[in-house]
């Protein structure tokens, strides 16, 4: 199941799946590690977005977090 | 992973050479140029603090090295004119200034992967390098733990792992650089995938080298870049033959797309893909779930609602802070300048030499140094502030409304750095990705009450406004100068808004920031670097007060004032003609005197008279000169007793009929005249810099002066017509 970052909940587990916005956007979204099948925590939702994406947390609004596709993954125990 | 042989180079450091550091934004560099050079680069948890070339030396084992501190980068795609300097610097395409020899790749320790995205990058360009690994501290505290030796391994470079806050910390990279050295990285050690590498090799064979000047090791990099973006827009080159480049880059992109590559990410994966898989051997990390202080800190401060109220309560704290807290060492300096002011006086005879010194230099500096408190009060509070780490939640919070009046996330900080002074503020605008967001956070950034315009305020709400209580410890004055800091954001805000509709509306740039962990900040750093802002504003401030006062007395005290004729028949024959009325008339008919008069219809609609007017001429070298010169007039003019400035201006009296010179109305306006006006030299000096064209500092200058008169004037009116009765 693909959907876009603005609709998961604080705490989810996601993997990007697809950068779907400008070239310069994408770009700038791959150099600070948002690159397609990273994974990543939601942690924070509230219309804008904070991903934290291995040690670095970044903080998205909410039109770039729209283009940003990523599939739901379960959480290992 | 593959286990290679260091390319070591020792020699290399006993002669002269060029060390640069580079790294992400908010990695230690700075901190440890500072450790390296003893020299005092501006230091804070927020990335992009760095944005210029900044040079220092060192020595090591006896010889004497030069130290390049760099602006901070994701990658080498040169997005924004900090990066651009970098990666500039970094291939030598600044012609006449020192290229790099070496390099010292700083990497944050508790963030490795993101950053050796970068690195893999840099390594490609075969520079000789020590990789410093900083925050070693917050990495231990994480439980991530780096294998220096595998990454060396992997790597082909040396490794020291330190953390940059340490006294140690020049030492250990000192000997770390003569005991291990550095060593050249292999290029392409990533290992790309074949169709990429091929795209790669055809494009720097049938068009970089032959159509760009860029240096062998700098074309690898720019192909990628190029295939990656598909385009050639926004490039600082000029290329020849952009129609041939354009249809190569195409026809490259559909060939990696036949081989199964994306092109835009075939790079950036790849990368990835081999420091993940390399990382693996060379670090392990215990895993933790428990909240940190940095999750609960963000749970209020990036909150919807909490986020933006915080932010307006910090500014309110900041502003009462320089208001009041500021004011025993206002007091103690004052008291300082008038026993000094006394003791030169008498210790010299009476005469020429006196009066420029007592009237001239010394009234015209105690009158600016008196603001030194409230000036390191506003830099202790910003770098604090900056410190912490919370500026980049400032900026994430408040995007949405910057957002819709034509600024941008990343103008907060510019704007807040505004407060201190403008030209701080509009090198740090840099760091917005969009060109137009970035103009226009620079046309309004003069608005933002800065650290000159406090003295000019201060006096003029200390004679004029009354001190009442308003609502609990709130006084009319407080409210007033509050008001006069809203004031400037409102006209910034509203100035933007309206360029907005103005400038052409290009692709907006979404906000996406990296948010640093927060920090204490480093307490000593944040006061050394204070003082030394208060330092600088003395020392700047003084020249130029110095220069001004003297050059100001001069023409206020000549040329002398012979009492005969006309003036002394006007003078009633029984009374003496008194010292006071004597240099009154000494005053009005002076060079600045007769000068003032002359420009004072121009000024008289809002309620200026030639003295102010004065005082607004000069106010153009740097505004806080007003409050210098107002004073240097007023120690010509002699009073019965010895009076302050604020007194004088107070007792000022309408020679005709007698009322009181300057009202609440006079002050009103002059202080709406100063929140407004461009009268800063350095400023628009700075603007023409960033902005490569006479034109925006013109047009910055046109508009705020023509706003300022009659915003001034509307003012005067309605005070007159309102306040007053
Ligand atoms: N705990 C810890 N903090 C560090 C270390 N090195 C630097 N810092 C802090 O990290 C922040 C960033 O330091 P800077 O030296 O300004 O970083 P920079 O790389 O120059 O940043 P830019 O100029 O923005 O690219 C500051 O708050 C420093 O005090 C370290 O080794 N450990
Ligand atoms: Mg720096």
């Amino acid at each position: 199941m693909i959907i876009p970052l603005t609709t998961t909940k604080i705490g989810e587990q996601v993997r990007v799946s697809c950068l779907n916005c400008t070239s310069e956007d994408t770009c700038r979204l791959q150099e600070l590690g948002c690159v397609e099948g990273a994974t990543g925590t939601v942690v924070s939702n509230q219309k804008n977005i904070i991903l934290q994406v291995g040690e670095c947390r970044l903080a998205i609004t909410h039109p770039l977090a729209m283009n940003i596709l990523v599939e739901p993954v379960s959480k290992k125990k | 992973m593959n286990n290679q042989t260091l390319n070591i180079q020792k020699d290399l450091l006993r002669q002269p050479s060029t060390i640069a550091l580079v790294g992400n934004p908010n990695t230690g560099k700075s901190t440890i140029f500072n450790a390296l050079t003893g020299l005092r680069q501006k230091i804070a948890n927020y990335p992009g603090i760095t944005v210029e070339r900044k040079m220092g030396t060192t020595i090591i084992n006896g010889v004497l090295h030069k130290v390049i501190d760099l602006p901070g980068a994701y990658s080498l795609n040169h997005k924004k004119a900090d990066e651009r300097i970098t990666y500039e610097t970094l291939i030598g395409s600044f012609d006449h200034e020192e290229k790099p020899d070496m390099l010292l790749m700083v990497v944050d320790a508790s963030n490795l992967e993101r950053n050796l995205f970068l690195a893999s990058q840099v390594m490609d360009l075969q520079i000789p390098m020590l990789m410093v690994l900083t925050m070693s501290d917050i990495a231990d505290e994480r439980g991530i733990q780096i294998q220096s030796q595998q990454l060396s391994d992997t790597w082909g470079v040396p490794v020291i792992s330190i953390n940059a806050r340490t006294k140690q910390c020049d030492t250990q990279i000192k000997q770390a650089l003569i005991e291990q050295g550095v060593a050249t990285p292999k290029p392409f050690q990533w290992k790309p995938s074949t169709p990429l590498r091929q795209a790669v090799e055809r494009l720097d064979k049938e068009w970089l080298s032959k159509h760009t000047q860029l240096p062998e090791r700098a074309r690898p990099i720019e192909a990628l870049r190029l295939l990656a973006e598909g385009s050639l827009e926004d490039s600082f080159y000029q290329y020849s033959e952009e129609g041939k480049a354009k249809k190569l880059i195409e026809e490259l992109q559909n060939f990696l797309e036949d081989q199964g590559e994306n092109p835009t990410a075939a790079e950036v994966v790849q990368r990835y893909r081999f420091i993940g898989d390399s990382s693996e051997s060379s670090v392990t990390k215990e895993v933790r779930e428990q909240q940190t202080w940095t999750d609960r800190l963000d749970n209020v401060l990036t909150h919807r609602v909490a986020g933006p109220v915080t932010f307006i309560l910090v500014l309110l704290i900041m502003f009462q802070s320089i208001f009041s807290w500021a004011t025993p060492f206002m007091d103690m300096i004052d008291m300082l300048f008038i026993e000094l002011g006394a003791f030169v006086g008498n210790q010299l005879p009476a005469g020429l030499l006196n009066s420029l010194l007592v009237d001239g230099v010394i009234a015209g500096l105690g009158g600016v140094v008196i603001f030194l408190p409230q000036i390191i009060f506003l830099f202790l509070f910003i770098y604090f502030l900056e410190g912490t780490g919370y500026m980049a939640r400032a900026a994430f919070v408040m995007d949405g409304f910057m957002t819709k009046v034509g600024l941008h996330g990343r103008s907060v900080v510019p704007l807040m750095s505004g407060f201190a002074c403008a030209i701080p503020g509009i090198m740090a605008t840099r760091t917005i990705e969009n060109w137009r967001d970035r103009l226009i956070t620079i046309m309004v950034l003069p608005f933002m009450a800065c650290s000159a315009r406090l003295p000019v305020y201060a006096v003029m709400i200390a004679a004029f406004v009354p001190d009442n209580r308003v609502i609990g410890f709130l006084t009319l004055q407080g409210v007033v100068f509050f008001g006069l800091y809203l004031f400037g954001i409102l006209m910034a805000v509203g100035s933007a808004a309206v360029m907005k509709r103005i400038f052409p509306t290009g692709k907006p740039t979404p906000f996406l920031m990296e948010l640093p962990p927060y920090k204490w900040p480093n307490v000593s750093s944040v006061v050394i670097q204070s003082l030394e802002r208060g330092k600088i504003f003395v020392t700047e401030a003084g020249k130029i007060i110095v220069a001004i006062s003297i050059v100001l007395w001069f023409l206020a005290s000549f040329p002398t004032y012979d009492p005969t004729g006309s003036d002394l028949a006007a003078v009633d024959a029984n009374e003496q003609m008194s010292e006071q009325m004597l240099s009154t008339l000494q005053l009005n008919q002076s060079y600045a005197g007769t000068f003032g008069q002359w420009i004072e219809p121009a000024i008289e609609p809002l309620g200026f008279d030639w003295k102010i007017g004065i005082g607004l001429l000069t106010s153009f070298a740097a505004r806080e000169v007003m409050v210098g010169t107002l004073n240097t007039i007023y120690s010509i003019e002699e009073t019965e007793e010895q009076l302050g400035l604020i007194e004088r201006l107070r007792s000022e009296k309408d020679p005709e009929t007698g009322l009181p010179k300057y009202t609440l109305a006079t002050a009103l306006s002059l202080m709406i005249f100063f929140a407004i006006a461009m009268q800063c030299m350095s400023t628009l000096a700075i603007v023409k810099r960033e902005t490569n064209s006479w034109k925006w500092p013109l047009v910055m200058f046109g508009y705020m002066t023509v706003l300022a008169y009659f915003s001034a004037w509307i003012t005067y009116e309605w005070a007159n017509a309102f306040l007053l009765g």
